[in-house]
């Protein structure tokens, strides 16, 4: 070797060790409800979240920093959940995933003077898609918002047309259900269809009264609005009342638990989602041969795969994919670098689990980008491709939401 | 009209079959003195025994016994571990450990067998049942039925010598003993009977909705109908079924869509207190019972 490359080599190893940070644990704080509200999908999701974290930390880790999750129940009380995010807080945690839309809202303003990042996918409020509003808050995912008009544009597509139709949205009587109700009222002006909303008491356990009234009211489309046991009712009940299970389109919580109660008669439903599933994925591959063979799952094997593991896992991967960039400008991982970390991913696609997405200092939704599937008697069949619906109508919405709650504050 | 007759129909199957909830409260009641209200706990933890002895194979002719088994035997044990400790306690200190116990179980129970929604599948058909325009749902129509035939049996019950000395040790555990009934085993025995009809509650729900912690959720319009009846009053459990499920039913089928919102669990609300002002015994219930 001459001395002229020896030189260059060490030169070169410095430059390196220079921007490098030293390599740590990075925390991310998965304090979700396991008790509760949302224990239909906690336990498939967080069991997702933390295989893909093992995943990485098999594989070396990002740069050799490993990551750790830290798990606590916060019986989606917001109480519990703002004692759990200081506790993880102090034990070094720099991101939180809360999957509650009520322990989610209370830390917002906290996390924010707290410099840390709090991914809200697939729940929360719609309008801290709006970076500019809400700078450490990332859904990263489709909003309820961006799923209707998915799903409104799916019925525009393959019903015929919607110019003239009708539309019963059946959801629980809460603000998730009422949710996407002002993106609808924009769609319909629009588009020229109507629609009526037919609300149904929480949990959703009866909900024969409201079906009646659906069905005399003689729709061409049915959007099911609501979570848990509550969705296999509803569409057991619609199916009662005489409509076709393709008449029936659902937001994003519907999954392989809801078809197995719902039967047979479940073939034909769709509904949004926002990740694929199924266990022929690459990651979902990688998972099953480093982390679940080999003894280090965090749960049943069963679950691996269906769709709420999947978007577990894809919350998780946008997460490291954020650290990894996030790193790269050679600062130790805190909250500031994670969240620039986040705003630098640019059609990132988890290795086709997901839509590609590109999230900015403004846009933390990540695109809004999703597809509709099917329920094909045994699997959820894509029947769209993934793209992002009526996307300035909705960033429309959300900036004006995002501007009133600006105004508040 | 038809949407009148197919909103009460419905309405008073549904209410018979929180009819079945709420007669585990009263079997308790009527048998032990003690408002439960852990009973919709049990009914969840009834629909997951269901569920368990289906997953292992088990025929559903034979998992709903098997459940009823297990539960009865859930209750023995309960009263051995928690309730004995209470005979002759306050009656506000037993209703805060039953709430203590609804809380655990709630949590416990999913958290060991999974909190995602069960299946269960007990047979009955899917399609409705349909007279003119009117659709009945047949879930709730063998619910009603079930709900039902169960009521007739616990009237039954009450008047064979074990029902008697059951109701003896409800109006006086001092008395009771004294003439020699063992207080404990019959405070066991309700707690038993109340596991029984709570997996015929769990099976038939956790058939339409899926097996999760909603299922405890059944206690409130539970609560309501024993309310209405009185709580001491099987009969009561039917007609404060059918009370609750009908106005339940046809008032929110006319008013959810005017004021944008479910009204249900207001008609619910409004049961409950009106009831409390002017009838506080309830429909059936004797005026002597000792009130929370």
């Amino acid at each position: 070797m001459t001395w002229m490359r020896r030189t260059a080599l060490s030169a070169a190893l410095v430059a390196g060790l220079a921007v490098q940070a030293p390599a740590e644990e990075v925390k991310f704080g998965l304090l979700q409800d396991f008790t509760a509200v949302y224990t239909f999908v906690t336990g498939q999701y967080n069991q997702g979240q933390r295989d893909y974290l093992t995943l990485i930390n098999e594989e070396g880790g990002i740069d050799g920093n490993t990551f750790t999750a830290i798990v606590r129940d916060t019986g989606n009380q917001p109480q519990r959940g703002i004692e759990a995010y200081n506790r993880a807080k102090e034990e070094g945690a720099i991101l939180f995933d809360f999957l509650s839309t009520p322990v989610s809202a209370a830390i917002l303003d906290q996390a924010g003077a707290d410099a840390r990042v709090v991914i809200t996918p697939a729940h929360g409020r719609g309008d801290a898609s709006d970076g500019t509003v809400f700078p450490y808050i990332f859904p990263m995912f489709a909003t309820y918002w961006a799923q209707a008009a998915n799903l409104v544009e799916f019925m525009k597509t393959n019903g015929g047309g919607i110019e003239g139709k009708k539309i019963a949205i059946v959801h629980i009587d809460s603000p998730f259900g009422r949710e996407p109700l002002p993106i609808l009222d924009a769609l319909a002006e629009q588009e020229g269809f109507e629609y009526q909303s037919f609300p149904y008491a929480s949990p959703g356990n009866e909900q024969s009264s409201a079906w009646s009234e659906v069905r005399r009211y003689r729709p061409d489309f049915v959007l099911i609005w609501g979570a848990g046991g509550g969705q296999a009712v509803s569409v057991r009940t619609a199916i009662q009342n005489g409509i076709a299970p393709e008449q029936i389109h659902s937001v994003i919580w519907l999954a392989e638990t809801d078809a197995a109660n719902v039967g047979p008669q479940m073939k034909g439903v769709k509904r949004f989602e926002a990740t694929a599933s199924g266990t022929e994925l690459p990651i979902i591959q990688r998972i099953q041969e480093k982390v679940i063979a080999t003894g280090k799952g965090s749960g049943e094997e069963a679950n691996v795969g269906n769709s709420y593991y999947n978007l577990g896992v894809a919350t998780m991967a946008v997460a490291v994919e954020a650290a990894r960039l996030g790193l790269e400008g050679g600062e130790p991982l805190t909250g500031e670098t994670l969240k620039a970390g986040f705003e630098k991913i640019a059609g990132y696609d988890a290795e086709g689990l997901m839509p590609p997405i590109t999230i900015t200092a403004e846009d933390h939704q990540g695109g809004g980008a999703g597809r509709i599937s099917e329920w094909d008697g045994e699997a959820w069949v894509p029947v769209s491709d993934w793209h992002a619906a009526y996307p300035e109508l909705v960033r429309k919405v959300i900036e004006e939401s995002a501007a009133h709650y600006g105004e508040g504050n | 009209m038809a949407y009148f007759v197919e909103l009460l129909i419905n309405g008073a199957l549904t209410g018979l079959m929180y009819s079945l909830v709420a007669l585990g409260f009263v079997l308790i009641y009527k048998s032990a003195g003690v408002p439960n209200l852990a009973q919709g706990a049990v009914v969840m933890v009834a629909g997951y025994a269901v569920w368990l002895f289906l997953s292992w194979g088990l025929p559903v002719w034979l998992s709903i016994p098997a459940a009823m088994v297990t539960m009865f035997l859930f209750g023995l044990v309960v009263e051995r571990l928690l309730l004995r400790r209470m005979v002759g306690q306050p009656v506000i200190m037993v209703v805060m450990l039953t709430l203590g116990l609804e809380i655990l179980l709630r949590g416990l129970v999913p958290g060991i067998l999974g909190s995602a929604p069960k299946s269960i599948d007990v047979g009955i058909g899917f399609a409705p049942v349909i007279i003119g325009d009117v659709f009945i749902n047949r879930t709730s129509l063998v619910g009603g039925i079930v709900a039902l035939l169960l009521v007739g049996a616990s009237l039954l019950f009450f008047r064979t010598r074990l029902g008697t000395k059951l109701r003896a040790v409800s109006d006086d555990h001092i008395s009771s003993w004294a003439v020699g009934i063992s207080v404990e085993r019959a405070i066991g025995i309700s707690w038993g009977l109340a596991g029984i009809a709570a997996v015929v509650a769990g099976a038939l729900w956790g058939s339409s909705q899926g097996v999760d912690w909603t299922l405890s959720m059944l206690l409130f319009p539970a609560i309501a109908v024993v309310i209405l009846g009185g709580v001491d009053s099987i009969p009561g459990v039917v007609v404060g079924g059918l009370v609750v499920g009908i106005l339940g039913s046809v008032i929110p089928g006319y008013l959810d869509s005017i004021v944008g919102g479910s009204t249900r669990d207001v008609v619910t609300s409004l049961i409950i207190l009106l009831t409390i002002m002017v009838r506080p015994f309830g429909i059936f219930g004797r005026e002597d019972i000792e009130r929370i």
